[in-house]
């Protein structure tokens, strides 16, 4: 069934035509008789930071949520590196690769730090190097091995948001899916987990990023959807786009 | 010494019993916030099939089956297997697919599994006990301490047993990879699945391992005496489930502690309190009381896991049942809303209908039979107000209905008539006084339970409520003087106006009519005035109510003194018209039943209660006509736990929730999004 994956993942600016990592088409989801996104399309090459930006009510997470599966679909086709996963349950999606770091982080609170390092694993079954990865992911963020032992309900909201993030790269995914990873972090804190950000393209992973902050997500990323009532609107490269466009979906106008 | 020290032994073994069943309990509590009842049942089927797997012969369904006659470790090891698929098939199919559906459903829906489990095994195995057999290690003789203790070898095996299992369970769920995504489901199911757990996968697990550990305590109940039969899970189920809420319910070694104080309690008890072998059921649940009071998070619990409770416990619908159960139901729901826009015209409706229907029935039996059906109906309105209008699940109702019973009884004939000689015709006038001053006795027994429990949130209104049921029914069958004990109360006069007998099926029936009137209006009153509105607004989610400044703790306090108040009224007339009552009348099942009745006919509905009851006492009666049923009485009960099931998987907000009174105005129904 596996079709051509590339296996050569970085770097960015690709010249040739590159097989997209994730192709979604036409997705959405309805809340009742409520549509809250309709007939979404994206396309996430490998190695590249795509962002999704939009006001509040845009129905970013709600993506998201679709394409980790936590949300049935209405309508809509995912296909993540050649295969079909719209039906998959949450769970296995982990295992093909996509691997969800979710709003307001989640941690397994009353659990060791180290705990949910092994958790992030679980799909995974080559128990022999997660010893490994949890040392080179100590090594992305010091601090984590500082407090392997300490429950992670005790960490701070930059040090959880670290963990949930090292906790999503246990599964050695393809595509981190992440959901506003600095919402309410000190600004020190924010510009630490952004650069992290382009840490983890570095190591080879794509990324799909929703972030409030859309001049920073705009900055950091290859490519950019913008998002308004469900729909997306405008796309175009991270240097391409134009922010004040940008900023008048924000307001509601149809520049 | 030696008596003190052979209680303790005594206690030992049983607090080893409860301490394996509470862990089912803290265990599936603990990943899926579920109190599943239901384990009681499973704990005597650990019982029944260990005792069948070790007998050469069973009857079964009434005719001889041979069995293998296995010796007692391999049929143990058999009946825990078994015992944990039933656990698994038991949540793939009543709890699963109530996962995200309103609170109050899969707890409903476990008390229908038990009910269900209950009449089942009764069936198959017949009402009588199952004698367990002969294992050669009870033949050994028995092991002395100090010279004077008695531990049999099959104590010791008890006990060790016990100990074995749980350390085994403790280190699983902290070591292993299963132990360990069975705790990060139990945290946060969404991240669990985020992060590639099988949530689905785990709780079955959980399920499995809880139900296998309530057969190894079952088997080893009958074992230790002796016996095993269909109603045997029932006590050692509440029992369980109080230790595990002692030691703090979701937490292993709290339920251990748990189980090991009340075993001890209550072997303790029973040995030094006067009389205190009758008591013995009592104390555990007095233990309960007392500890919520002041440490509701049990011993070892955690606080946090107990305050779950968010978001509407009856509202939503189901997305389960195929595209024409969906039709039927959404053609009944439009029929619905137009019989509640008509509301009053509606209720004077039925009742002009059952006024005809009283005067025109020619048979004294079917009017003794509808009059059973308003009593029902009214108790029914009773519980509906607590479990239907402000969301909370009360076990204990019947008990209300006993106090309204047993204080008119008592005062009629103990005191009265044989302690005064007072002909009850004399005081007729009395009746109608101990109608109010019943349901206030029985509101100032809500009022005591209710203030502790019910600033907490969550299922400790169920579980207080389980033991005050209890409590009163002991309190019924022991206390000889006040009660007459297990004689029950003959005699009672039937109602009587200006020295008129109502004691005419007839005249009973228009009599409880009129009373059903009275609730009705009553309770309607209230549950369209503020209190009322209170109350849906705590039903449909107390986190908003509170935030919208709902003091929910008084407004529950309130439901709960309500519903009590109608239980003791309605309890008076029970009496009076039955003309005799015994403990029996007010056990749990009753309760149980009627909680069905309110299910049934519609939750949170005003003649939704009428209606349940009319369907299934009427259904109780047609159905004894049928020859099978008529051999096995009981699966009428396991039916109506099965339709339950499929009520509440397909349709948990019950069958009539469009008529239900909510908050929104009738003409913004349109636009609530679904």
């Amino acid at each position: 069934m596996a079709e051509i994956v590339p296996i050569i993942h970085p770097t960015a600016h690709a010249e040739r035509p590159v097989e997209p990592l994730l192709k979604v088409s036409g997705l959405s989801v309805a809340y009742g008789r409520i549509r809250a996104i309709d007939g979404v399309d994206l396309t996430v090459e490998p190695g590249r930071i795509v962002s999704l930006v939009g006001s509040n009510g845009a129905g970013k997470t709600t993506t998201l949520m679709a394409l980790s599966g936590l949300l049935p679909l209405a309508a809509g086709k995912i296909v993540f590196a050649g295969e079909d996963i719209t039906g998959l349950a949450p769970e296995l999606r982990v295992g093909r690769g996509i691997a969800h770091v979710p709003e307001r982080r989640r941690v397994f609170a009353g659990m060791s730090v180290r705990e949910n390092l092994v958790l992030g694993a679980y799909s995974r079954g080559d128990a022999m190097e997660i010893a490994g990865d949890i040392e080179r992911l100590t090594s992305l963020f010091p601090i984590l091995g500082k407090r392997m032992n300490q429950a992670a309900g005790t960490l701070s909201g930059g040090e959880q948001q670290m963990l949930a993030i090292a906790r999503g790269l246990m599964s050695r995914p393809q595509l981190l899916i992440m959901d506003e990873p600095t919402m309410g972090l000190a600004p020190q804190m924010i510009d630490l987990i952004l650069d992290t950000v382009l840490e983890i393209r570095k190591l080879g992973t794509t990324v799909l990023l929703v972030e409030q902050n859309a001049i920073e997500a705009i900055r950091l990323s290859d490519h950019v959807y913008v998002m308004r009532l469900g729909r997306v609107v405008h796309e175009d490269s991270g240097a391409g786009i134009d922010p004040e466009r940008v900023k008048a979906f924000y307001m509601g106008v149809d520049a | 010494m030696d008596y003190f020290g052979q209680l303790l032994a005594n206690g030992l073994v049983l607090g080893a019993i409860y301490a394996l069943t509470a862990v089912a309990f803290t265990l599936v509590y603990g990943v899926v916030r579920l109190v599943n009842f239901a384990f009681g049942e499973l704990f005597m089927l650990g019982a029944f099939l260990t005792t069948s797997l070790m007998l050469p012969e069973v009857r079964l369904f009434g005719t001889v089956v041979p069995m293998p006659g296995f010796p007692l470790p391999i049929a143990a090891l058999g009946a825990i297997v078994i015992t944990g698929v039933i656990g698994v098939v038991v949540d793939r199919i009543a709890y699963r697919p109530l996962r995200n559906a309103p609170r109050l459903a899969p707890l409903i829906t476990s008390i229908a599994v038990s009910v269900v489990l209950q009449s089942l095994a009764q069936t198959i195995w017949g009402a009588e006990e199952l004698r367990f057999p002969q294992f050669y290690l009870a033949t050994l003789e028995p092991v002395v301490l100090f010279d004077s203790i008695y531990l049999s070898v099959m104590d010791l095996v008890v006990m060790a047993t016990a100990v074995v299992a749980m350390l085994g369970l403790s280190l699983f769920i902290a070591r292993s990879s299963l132990g360990r995504a069975m705790r990060a489901s139990a945290e946060d199911q969404t991240a669990a699945m985020l992060v590639g757990i099988p949530v689905n996968r785990v709780v079955a697990a959980a399920f499995a391992i809880g139900s296998g550990f309530a057969a190894l305590a079952g088997l080893l109940y009958a074992q230790t005496y002796g016996f095993a039969h269909s109603s045997m899970g029932f006590l050692p189920g509440l029992k369980a489930l109080t230790a595990a809420v002692l030691g703090g319910i979701g937490s292993v070694p709290g339920a251990a502690l748990g189980g090991l104080i009340l075993g001890l309690v209550e072997a303790l008890g029973a040995g030094y309190l006067p009389n205190g072998t009758a008591w013995k059921d009592a104390i555990s649940f007095v233990l309960l009381v007392g500890l919520l009071y002041m440490r509701p998070q049990g011993l070892l619990g955690r606080p946090e896991l107990n305050s779950a409770g968010r978001g509407s416990l009856l509202g939503g619908a189901s997305a389960a049942g195929a595209g024409w159960l969906q039709a039927i139901f959404a053609r009944g729901d439009a029929l619905l809303a137009r019989g509640a826009a008509a509301g009053t015209p509606a209720a004077f409706g039925l009742l002009a209908v059952a006024v005809i229907v009283g005067l025109m029935v020619p048979s004294d039996y079917w009017l003794r039979i509808l009059t059973m059906v308003v009593i029902y109906g009214m108790l029914a309105s009773g519980l509906n107000v607590i479990v239907g209008f402000a969301g909370l699940l009360d076990l204990g109702f019947v008990a209300f209905w006993a106090v309204g019973s047993y204080l008119t009884s008592i005062l009629f004939v103990l005191v009265l008539k044989d302690g005064y000689g007072v002909a009850p015709q004399e005081v007729w006038w009395l009746l109608y006084l101990n109608l109010p001053l019943a349901g206030l006795l029985a509101a100032g027994f809500a009022v005591l339970l209710g203030t502790p429990t019910l600033k907490l949130r969550g299922d400790y209104l169920a579980i207080m409520t389980l033991g005050f049921g209890e409590i009163v029914r002991v309190v019924a069958i022991n206390w000889m003087d006040l009660t007459n004990g297990p004689m029950g109360i003959r005699g009672i006069p039937a109602p009587n106006l200006f020295g008129i007998a109502l004691g005419s099926p007839r005249a009973q029936f228009f009599f409880a009519l009129a009373l059903a009137v009275v609730v009705v209006f009553a309770v309607a009153r209230l549950v369209r005035s503020y209190v009322g509105r209170a109350w849906v607004a705590i039903r449909e989610d107390e986190e908003a109510a509170e935030a919208m400044g709902v003091p929910t703790a008084r407004y529950k306090l309130y439901a709960y003194a309500t519903s009590g108040f109608v239980g003791g009224f309605v309890g008076v007339f029970y009496a009076h018209s039955q003309q005799y009552i015994s403990p029996l009348n007010f056990s749990l099942f009753e309760n149980i039943l009627l909680l069905m009745l309110v299910v049934l006919g519609g939750l949170g509905t005003f003649l939704g209660p009428f209606v349940g009851a009319l369907i299934w006492i009427v259904f109780l009666q047609l159905a004894l006509d049928l020859p099978f049923v008529q051999a096995y009485p009981e699966t009428r009960f396991a039916l109506l736990g099965v339709v339950l099931i499929v009520l509440m998987v397909f349709r948990p907000q019950g069958l009539a929730a469009s008529a239900r009174v909510g908050l929104t105005m009738p003409g913004a129904r349109a636009k609530e999004a679904a």
